[in-house]
């Protein structure tokens, strides 16, 4: 069991928890091989996933995770900006813990929310996303992806490449690669970086690290969703950012590519490489990182309801 | 004859504004004003409120000029009433209110009304008028007019003239009525979406960050432009290091420059936010650790000249939300004494004496306004408190009509134990 009750950042697991986590999700990796995907350790328990921000794939791997488990799981989405101010929010939250649900999965838009949220309930509740703060359970399905293909994750160099400052998933990956002895260089621009940096490693090109790096992380570039529109263009993004073919043949043997997905083709990734991922054997693990997601999805809720 | 406003403050100690410190006394209060000083006083009668000041310390009744009393327009987060009805429990008798109601105090009426509902309650309310017609920023209002309306001083606040020749043509105007211009520093195209301090905590937490330069950039051409034009200005709730550096260089080379800050820059630092709660978001924001400390340093070194509150109510809906969409503002009025006191003399042992001209003399010398001083023949404006008693800021507690203090739950030390305004007791056991 778990120590504490929510999952809100990658801060809240200590590395001991952390490896419980990964090593649960390597028996969960297993299930999922199996041809009856499921087994009945949380029957009994509802899951309720409360996404006030778009998304497909984390919502469903969440879904599925559940199922595995079990679990029944209802799902309640709604534009953030089709609710009025925090009151429905609330509102809507007394609405499903009335319904006498196990755990909240939340995600909102808002930084910090998810937080707020968990404040004001008794139930558990894990971090969907929020905002550019958080995102956990990416966070830690990427460090299993990292530890399954390598076997170790101590003195790994890795490269998170391009919108750091807009993006939870770069805070949360820094703060838990970190933690767990990976190398981490930030690859980003100015008008993307924090205005201190003083506290990372950084790089502005990704040919400053390319032929060094173990580990090459593609951050989702959302030109439209910047704040005010800094960066210039996607062919200057392209210029010292993307991963084109070129680039990919000078990473040294045995590194790899990930990213959080979904992939913006042509602006983080070029087009080729994408196809070239559909193929077996390739160092892109982008499927996997997936595939993982699934497993770590579901030891979380494991570890988090399943003992109690 | 059976003298309803006597009053006679016994056993305690009072300010005493020509000596600077805090001596033993006993008040005698008579039609409002202070009629007596001195030791061992005793008129005898019923027709005497007799308050037994024991522990007690008489000071000159606090003046807050940042205020926003929110009427007309949002009277369901703050009226006139209400807001003067907290400021006394806080030992103010005196504020300053801000002008950016629905509709804003661009108008001679409005200040009028202002005027009559103030005078209406025990706590003396000065007006702040625009500085541009609804504050839009595009033109002057009109500054001579309002002034002979009565008001005290011109403030466009959280709405920053960005047009700097306007300005300019503002504080050439300005030196015709001698009213302050009170200026809230904040480039609007640096802080942008801007919801806490720029820095380290900002960027962990995902918060989008207003960099101290909003403050600074603004503070530095409004300076020029005083320099220039030798227009009274004031900049209020300073937030930065880098502020408080513009106005010392500024005040060094002689311009006509005052300033002020908030209980709450004095108090917290960014880490504060860590816990995404919305009433410690304000603007401008609460800056880094180095920047609580340069205020600090501003006010021991008299670079700061006053203490104002910038006391903002909402409503529970505008701050029981997500951190992008809660309001700014947190209110201050209830608090005011006793989050100084604790921050300024008991944390940081700054004398007594020290404080309580930067809630009194300071802020009226800005304004031009009555002073509240302990003496006899002054208006009688008193605040008694108890600088050894505690407690807990309590969401029941508060009189505002909004709760939303970035102090509550909070211990300070420095209970208002009784105000008097205008010689009557207007808060406390009667
Ligand atoms: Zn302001
Ligand atoms: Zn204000």
């Amino acid at each position: 069991m778990l120590s504490k009750k929510s999952i809100l950042s990658v801060d809240d697991l200590d590395t001991g928890e952390i490896m419980q986590v990964l090593e649960s999700a390597d028996s969960f990796m297993d299930i999922s091989r199996r041809e009856i995907k499921k087994v009945p350790t949380l029957r009994g328990k509802t899951v309720a996933s409360l996404f006030f921000e778009p998304s497909t794939r984390t919502r469903i791997s969440f879904e599925i995770a559940a199922k595995r488990l079990s679990a029944d799981i209802v799902n309640f989405s709604a534009q953030a900006s089709s609710l009025l101010k925090g009151e429905t929010i609330m509102d809507t939250l007394r609405t499903i813990l009335s319904m006498q649900v196990d755990l909240l999965v939340i995600r909102h838009r808002d930084s910090g929310t998810v937080k707020l949220m968990d404040s004001v309930v008794n139930v558990p509740v894990i971090n969907a996303g929020d905002g550019k703060h958080q995102h956990p359970t990416q966070a830690l399905l990427d460090i299993y992806t990292i530890k399954n293909h390598f076997n170790r994750l101590e003195g790994l160099k890795v490269a998170l490449v391009g919108d750091y400052i807009n993006s939870r998933v770069a805070r949360s990956c820094q703060s838990l690669f970190e933690k767990m002895g990976l190398e981490v260089t930030i690859v980003a621009p100015a008008m993307l970086l924090p205005e201190d940096w003083s506290g990372f490693k950084v790089e502005h090109s990704i040919d400053r690290i390319i032929e060094d790096t173990d580990i090459l992380y593609m951050l989702r570039m959302q030109f439209e969703r910047q704040d005010r529109k800094l960066y210039p263009s996607v062919r200057e993004y392209n210029r010292y950012l993307s991963l084109d073919m070129k680039r990919l043949s000078r990473m040294k043997k045995d590194s790899v590519v990930m990213h959080p997905g979904p992939v913006n083709r042509g602006i983080e990734i070029y087009d080729e490489i994408m196809e070239l991922a559909k193929e077996k054997g390739n160092n892109i693990l982008i499927d996997e990182q997936v595939t993982a997601g699934v497993a770590v999805r579901m030891a979380l809720l494991y570890l988090v309801l399943g003992q109690s | 004859m059976k003298m309803e406003n006597a009053i006679l403050i016994k056993n305690g100690f009072f300010f005493n504004s020509r000596q600077n410190k805090i001596v033993p006394g006993d008040i005698y209060i008579e039609n409002g004003k202070v009629a007596e000083i001195g030791k061992d006083i005793s008129y005898a009668g019923e027709d005497v409120s007799v308050i037994d000041a024991s522990g007690l310390t008489a000071i000159p009744g606090l003046i807050d000029m940042h205020v926003h009393l929110r009427e007309p327009g949002f009277e369901d987060e703050e009226t006139i009433a209400s807001g003067a009805r907290a400021a006394l429990k806080g030992g103010v008798t005196a504020l300053a209110a801000m002008p950016n109601t629905n509709p804003p105090a661009d108008s001679e009426q409005l200040i009028k009304y202002i005027l009559t509902a103030g005078s209406a309650t025990d706590c003396r309310i000065y007006p702040i008028a625009c500085l541009t017609k609804g504050q839009e920023g595009k033109e002057m209002t009109e500054m001579g007019i309002l002034s002979e309306a009565g008001a005290a001083g011109f403030s466009d606040d959280g709405m920053p003239v960005m047009d700097g020749k306007l300005m300019y043509e503002i504080m050439k105007y300005s030196l015709q009525f001698g009213k302050p211009l009170i200026l809230h520093e904040e480039d609007l195209y640096f802080s942008g979406p801007g919801l806490m301090h720029e820095g380290e905590f900002s960027t962990r937490l995902g918060l989008e960050g207003i960099p101290s330069l909003a403050d600074e950039v603004m503070i530095a051409r409004d300076i020029m432009l005083a320099e220039k034009t030798g227009a009274r200005i004031h900049i209020t709730h300073l937030s930065s290091s880098g502020g408080v550096e513009l106005v010392r260089q500024a005040k060094s080379s002689g311009a006509n420059i005052s300033c002020d800050v908030t209980p709450h820059h004095l108090f917290f630092n960014d880490s504060i936010l860590e816990t995404f709660n919305t009433n410690f978001k304000v603007k401008p924001p609460i800056r880094s650790r180095a920047d609580q400390a340069a205020l600090m340093e501003g006010l021991k070194d008299g670079t700061i000249d006053a203490i104002a509150s910038d006391h903002a109510p909402h409503l529970d809906t505008e701050k029981n939300t997500t951190f992008k969409l809660a309001s700014f503002g947190t209110t201050g009025l209830e608090t005011f004494f006793a989050a100084c006191y604790t921050r300024l003399v008991s944390e940081n042992g700054m004398g007594i004496e020290k404080l309580i001209p930067l809630l009194t003399e300071g802020p009226a010398k800005i304004l031009g306004i009555e002073k509240n001083r302990i003496e006899k023949g002054h208006r009688a404006c008193i605040a008694l408190v108890d600088t050894d008693a505690e407690f807990v800021v309590k969401r029941e507690d508060f009189i505002s009509k909004s709760k939303n203090s970035a102090f509550l739950g909070l211990k300070l030390r420095g209970v208002v134990r009784y105000t008097i305004s205008g010689g009557k007791i207007v808060y406390g056991k009667k």
